[in-house]
């Protein structure tokens, strides 16, 4: 006698379990599985080669991005390649950033290498780009790395001792003297003879002379409500609005601090900011402050820039990109020169950023991110940002400087605002006139521990010598401490 | 939670009973759940607890290279976080004495109103609706002195400052911030304390010849006393992970007036990525919150509300 199975609802139950088990366990398992590279298609275009591939490009929410994300068409159009572009603030993207690093996977695959917060602590897992620009396979660099502006090449590109190029230049804000020409054309005859020189902003004037023209502002016009503003708020923004004068009075954050600057490194010795002209640079920092706007201390650069558009200050240091929102705020109300000299030199700190390729990536993704960061550096995408509604920086490349367009474009009426600061920013970006912050791993934290021990000055707590020395004894706690990535 | 139950005749299952006693038919029931808690808990605490002893890698996978009590040492000798452990301490004191205050006081005014109070606390209880971020949006706009209403205010009566630039005020403007959105939770929950005193004991203290300030104080505080403990406990467990408003507003500036211990431990953590560092001050942060919580379930359990 054959015996009959019989389904009961105890069998269906564990029957179901286990499927469900077993789904959720190789979900998981293909999940946990090694990742599948891009597809590589046979064909002689060497731009269509990686066709149907996705690539995440991870960027600060800057205004060449937007250009970039509101001008993707040409490059899927030229390589088939999908791009999302993520936009975050920056202390966002360094962590996720840091955190894709860590997990060894390649979520982006293309990333908005920071100098300071991305390159100098993780150029280890960021790919050496000359192996792919040399790649016969693959699209060359037009023009070559040597079109690229040297000094932007050098501090937002390489790390450490060798040759290796992490980053392609992608944005260059730098920091100039803007000023509201309207204001200085009106004034000037008489702010010529009681100051007793010519005030109009150039790379001539001194920061004596500027702070002597903002008090002039304070106290001579109903115009505007202070003479100057600045970037003061306890952030990264009052290292880089304070670095400009401290290299302007000769100090500097370590010795040799041009080639720590420019090439980086992971040791660069015993603090400097306790020497005799950084503490004068503090002294006149402050001075400099106490005529300034007093809610410079609660403005970062997105808190500055409207104060000038708005008519409430003449002048202030700040990003040169900004220069299109001020030109559509007021057409051809404003000017821009090289920030003042200081007893040592005129000292223009560059903040600009390049686009480096995550080391994570599989050998396909690699080449098709490749192909992405080559079109969005290219001259021609450059140009294309210049004109573009949706922002745009100015260029990173020698030759896009040197087309006829671009260079008419310098005289208003001009259709690209923001290369309307070329004759300022190209006088800035000259060896002697370029301001490098550190480019070390720890910098995050440094940068930390001189905003603070400034807000700390500048709201009347410390000494300027107190503020130079307390950053001194942290910067060398920091630095023995190490760097591990 | 006792997981104890009662154990069911041996004979019928073919277990031991002193097995059953242990794992009982709710403890078996309950037993995925509380692994789970305890997997999703244990797991990050341990993990954490390792950070701690570790300098931590990123590059290449997470890898931890074991420093000892390295971290802990620079815990007990860093200046700094011991003043910004004071400052956070005057920070709980300021939030939740005002909230506890205001929200009692918001209250009592609300008990009283017999006409449009649904009305009233409807529009009462809206900051609290708001995400903590956006109220430091709000108020960093609110108090921007090129177009901020508040600095345009305060410039008619005189105020020429700028509220987020100096040390003192900033530390205000963000204590009023906080106030000004959990105040309503606090009035909320003293209201529904106040509607439960029973009407007889107010009628009764009244025929005694007691004063307003004398009932409030002997009748209406006494009864809705536990209600307020558990509000307070609520609110402190908050205002110790303070972040978000601080963040926004001021970012701990200036001059770290407004840097309290969850500034400092996402700067060390995710600004520096210094992690064995932050896993010391995250831990400690984690043992403050439970003395915390733990001295408050101490007085209720005292006051026999905790059964």
């Amino acid at each position: 006698m054959t015996q009959r199975r019989v389904l009961d609802r105890r069998t269906v139950l564990r029957g179901a379990l286990a499927g469900g088990a077993a789904l959720a366990g190789g979900g998981l398992l293909s999940a946990c599985g090694g990742r599948q590279d891009a597809v590589r298609i046979a064909t002689d275009d060497r731009w269509r080669q990686f066709a149907g591939t996705t690539l995440n490009f991870i960027s600060e929410n800057t205004a060449p991005t937007a250009a970039i994300a509101a001008n993707l068409r040409p490059f899927t159009e030229l390589t088939g390649i999908n791009v999302n572009i993520i936009t975050l603030e920056l202390t966002a993207l360094v962590q996720k950033v840091a955190l894709d690093l860590a997990g060894g996977e390649s979520q982006y695959h293309v990333i908005y290498a920071d100098p300071y917060q991305v390159l100098a602590p993780y150029s280890k897992g960021l790919v050496d780009l000359r192996e792919l620009a040399t790649d016969s396979s693959l699209p060359g660099l037009d023009g070559g790395f040597g079109d690229f502006i040297t000094t932007q090449l050098d501090a937002a590109g390489r790390f450490g001792d060798g040759e290796a190029v992490y980053t392609l230049p992608y944005d260059c804000p730098t920091m100039i003297w803007q000023y509201r020409a309207d204001l200085f054309a009106k004034h000037h005859d008489r702010m010529s003879a009681d100051l007793g020189f010519d005030p109009t902003p150039s790379a001539e004037r001194t920061w004596e002379e500027y702070f002597r023209i903002a008090q002039w502002f304070n106290d001579n016009t109903d115009d505007v409500a202070y003479g100057t503003g600045h970037q003061a708020k306890q952030h990264d923004s009052l290292m880089c609005d304070f670095s400009n004068v401290l290299w302007a009075h000769g100090g500097d954050y370590f010795d040799n601090g041009d080639a720590i600057g420019r090439y980086g490194t992971v040791d660069p010795g015993d603090c400097r900011l306790d020497s005799d002209a950084a503490i004068e640079a503090a002294e006149f920092y402050r001075r400099l402050l106490s005529v300034a706007d007093p809610s410079s201390r609660t403005w970062d650069w997105n808190g500055l820039a409207p104060a000038l558009t708005s008519g409430r200050i003449a002048m202030c240091p700040n990003w040169h990109e900004y220069a299109a929102d001020n030109e559509s705020a007021r057409p051809g109300d404003f000017g821009y020169a090289p920030l003042p000299r200081g007893p040592a030199r005129s000292a223009n700190i560059y903040g600009g950023t390049g686009i480096a390729i995550n080391g994570n990536t599989l050998p396909n993704e690699r080449m098709a991110a490749w192909l992405f960061v080559n079109w969005a550096t290219s001259p021609e995408t450059q140009l294309a940002n210049l004109k573009s509604s949706a922002g745009g920086g100015t260029p990173t490349r020698e030759s896009v400087y040197q087309l006829p367009e671009v260079r008419a474009a310098e005289q208003r009426p001009s259709a690209m605002p923001n290369i309307l600061t070329a004759p300022a920013v190209t006088t800035a970006w000259e060896d002697d006139n370029i301001g490098l912050r550190p480019k070390i791993p720890m910098w995050n934290e440094c940068d930390t521990a001189i905003y603070t021990q400034l807000s700390r000055m500048l709201a009347g707590d410390v000494s300027p010598a107190g503020a130079m020395r307390e950053s001194t004894a942290r910067f060398n706690r920091i630095i023995d401490r190490g760097w591990a990535a | 939670m006792s997981l104890t139950v009662e154990a069911p005749p041996a004979e019928r299952t073919g277990t031991s009973p002193s097995r059953r006693r242990r794992f009982g038919f709710h403890a078996r029931m309950m037993a995925p759940g509380i692994l789970l808690l305890a997997v999703l808990s244990l797991i990050p605490l341990f993990t954490v607890i390792a950070m701690s002893l570790s300098r931590v890698r990123l590059l290449g996978g997470v890898s931890f290279g074991f420093v000892g009590g390295e971290n802990w040492a620079r815990f007990f000798t860093d200046i700094d976080l011991a003043v910004q452990w004071l400052r956070t301490l005057v920070f709980f004191v300021l939030t939740v004495g005002l909230e506890m205050l205001l929200g009692v006081g918001l209250a009592l005014c609300l008990w009283k109103i017999m006409r449009g109070r649904n009305t009233l606390l409807s529009l009462l209880l809206l900051p609290m609706f708001v995400a903590p971020v956006i109220v430091g949006l709000l108020g960093r706009f609110l108090t921007d002195s090129t177009f901020g209403l508040y600095s345009w205010l305060l410039g008619l009566v005189g105020y020429e400052g700028d509220l987020l630039g100096g040390t003192y005020s900033a530390f205000i403007s963000v204590v009023a911030m906080d106030v000004w959105q959990w105040t309503p939770l606090i009035a909320l929950i003293a209201l529904a304390g106040l509607t439960s005193v029973p009407q007889p004991l107010r009628e009764a203290a009244a025929i005694d010849g007691a004063s307003g300030w004398q009932a409030l104080r002997s009748v209406i505080l006494p009864s809705i006393s536990s209600v307020l403990l558990v509000a307070l406990l609520i609110r402190s467990m908050d205002a110790i992970r303070y972040f978000d408003i601080i963040a926004v507003t001021t970012n701990g500036g200036p001059a770290d007036a407004t840097k309290v211990v969850p500034i400092r431990l996402y700067e060390t953590a995710f600004r520096f990525f210094d992690l064995g560092y932050a896993a010391v001050i995250g831990l400690v942060m984690l043992a403050v919150t439970i003395a915390i919580a733990r001295a408050f379930v101490g007085v209720l359990e005292r006051k026999g509300l905790t059964r």
